[in-house]
């Protein structure tokens, strides 16, 4: 009982030393904030006339929604992503300053120092993501509070696999400037092949998709896990999936195992 | 050595409530002009069909449920009613083809049915009405295995393909109608069994309600939807101040609702439903 006791106040020590880390960083707040005012507020209302119609019967793309409460759930995405990768630099800070070190040396099992450090992650990029649904009424989405609560389950799902990854990412890279840039590289394509700004593929047949899209482009976005994720959300916030509705969590919930697990082979090698 | 802050959380919480503050009035901005371009020229252009009763009427002292409802919601935006009369709309199964344009219409109404095919081209805010595939003969029964019924699908946007699959199912010979007048011819000769068409498209035929029941068809096989005002996708700002409008003028709508014999209950009794009878069952009742 007192084991179990230790264990759950060492997780716990290690989360709240990156909560506090993560509220007082200043400029992963403001990318926290930053990145939905950018892609919600001005590339969504200035891609608005694009996807609105000008003759009843006839719009770019036949979806029951407008393109602001098409692009909500994807900008929440984004920012869960970015703050859930990035997290990983605080991996090579504590490498790079000797911290892991001593926590490694500790009696607490190297799985607990894990969970803590990913469930730490993932609170963050949680609230990042919660932060995006303060502008719902924006882009007019209306929410529940059911609805709200199945919104964050499934947010800090996505965060917990996506920190995970983040740790494999960092324990191959060995410098901040490098994980830097190869972070970038990997969430932006993830991100622009999710059906996230434009709908690469959503409420279209494959046959239609492939005669809008090139078939190269429609398999990577078919390939792309995060087009589940996005998806999924969607489906949770306005109430639209273009994938059957258990599809979305069970990939994510996958993805949260299976990385999860990498990361734990990977950090057992550390 | 360093004390101990005594309110940690203090300022970590002051960051969070500052985004959180920033963030809730920036989604107080405008996200178009819609609202303002309609304000600034002080119309509300409303676009409607030549007649579609009660939403519809082509009477100046009663024009309808779905006009009137257009004239009290610009009244409360505080801008002047248009109605563009459309003769285009419903003379085709495609409303493309129908060509309205943003530029004559604000609102479209009188037939917008709130499906989710409606809901592809424009934003929807339900009203009173509510419509469905009715049926329409002597003794309010289901058609009959080899029976013959007239269809009309109207304009509404419901189901088409839904109705045509239920028909070959019970084997049901469709003769499709091209207007409510041939609709009625056919039935006041006796040459079909029955009619099948929309709920309002039924009371564009101009039957004699005390000669033939009109009934719901089937609800385990067919949806009922609510009619709705259609707005363009992306005028949020106008659409917003519709909705608002509307709750706001909540029992002056049931009001006019009630005029035009629109605030009805649709009820299976029980004994038709352990009858498992829903022909006559849908009963229209006050």
């Amino acid at each position: 009982m007192n084991e179990a006791i230790g264990a759950v106040r060492g997780v716990y020590g290690v989360w709240l030393r990156e909560i506090t880390r993560a509220t007082r960083d200043r400029g992963q707040m403001i990318g926290g904030v930053s990145r939905p005012i950018i892609w919600l507020l001005i590339l969504g209302v200035g891609l608005n006339p694009y996807f609105r119609g000008e003759v009843y019967g006839q719009v770019a793309y036949v979806v029951p929604y407008t393109y602001l409460q098409f692009l909500f759930p994807a900008v929440i995405v984004l920012n869960i992503m970015y703050t859930s990768i990035q997290f990983a630099v605080s991996m090579i800070w504590d490498r790079e300053f000797g911290f892991l070190r001593e926590v490694l040396v500790s009696p607490m099992p190297r799985s607990l120092i894990l969970l803590g450090k990913v469930l730490g992650g993932a609170t963050v990029a949680t609230t990042h993501g919660g932060l995006v649904l303060l502008l719902a009424r924006f882009a007019d989405v209306t929410l529940s509070f059911g609805e709200m609560a199945a919104a964050l389950g499934f947010m800090f799902l996505l965060a917990f696999g996506l920190t995970s990854f983040g740790i494999i990412l960092a324990a191959r890279v060995r410098s901040f400037e490098g994980f830097g840039v190869f972070s970038n590289t990997l969430i932006l394509p993830l991100y622009f092949a999710s059906s996230s700004i434009f709908p690469l593929d959503p409420s279209l047949t494959r046959t239609q998709a492939v005669t809008s899209y090139p078939e190269w482009l429609v398999f990577l976005t078919r390939a792309n896990p995060m087009t589940y994720a996005v998806d999924a959300l969607r489906g949770i916030l306005i109430d639209f999936n273009q994938f059957p509705t258990v599809l979305g969590p069970a990939i994510v919930l996958g993805m949260a195992v299976i990385f999860f697990v990498i990361a734990l082979i990977d950090f057992n090698r550390t | 050595m360093s004390r101990r802050p005594r309110h940690p959380w203090l300022r970590p919480a002051a960051n969070i409530g500052l985004i959180a503050v920033l963030l809730i009035a920036l989604s107080f901005l405008p996200p178009d002009n819609s609202l303002a371009e309609v304000q600034e020229n002080g119309v509300l252009k409303l676009c409607v069909p030549e007649s579609y009763p009660p939403l519809v009427q082509a009477d100046e002292d009663s024009p309808g449920f779905d006009v009137e409802l257009a004239g009290l919601i610009a009244q409360e935006i505080g801008v002047r009613l248009v109605v563009n009369v459309m003769p285009s709309i419903g003379r085709d199964f495609n409303p493309r083809n129908w060509r309205l344009t943003r530029g004559q219409c604000n609102i479209i109404a009188g037939g917008v049915a709130d499906t989710v095919q409606t809901q592809g081209f424009l934003q929807t805010l339900p009203t009173l009405a509510e419509t469905g595939w009715v049926g329409i003969s002597l003794d309010g029964s289901l058609p009959a295995r080899g029976s013959s019924w007239a269809v009309w699908p109207g304009t509404s946007g419901l189901d088409r393909l839904a109705l045509s699959r239920w028909l070959r199912e019970n084997d049901v010979k469709a003769r499709l109608v091209s207007s409510p007048t041939e609709l009625r011819a056919l039935l006041d000769r006796g040459e079909i069994d029955g009619a099948i068409t929309e709920r309002f498209a039924a009371s564009a035929t101009g039957i004699d309600n005390g000669k033939y029941q009109v009934f719901w068809l089937p609800p385990e096989s067919f949806e009922r939807f609510r009619m709705a005002l259609g707005l363009w996708k992306g005028d949020q700002t106008l659409y917003r101040a519709v909705r608002a409008a509307l709750k706001k003028l909540d029992y002056k709508v049931k009001n006019i609702g009630s005029e035009y014999g629109l605030v009805y209950n649709f009820r299976v009794t029980s004994e038709q439903l352990a009858a498992k009878n829903f022909t006559c069952g849908l009963a229209l009742t006050t």
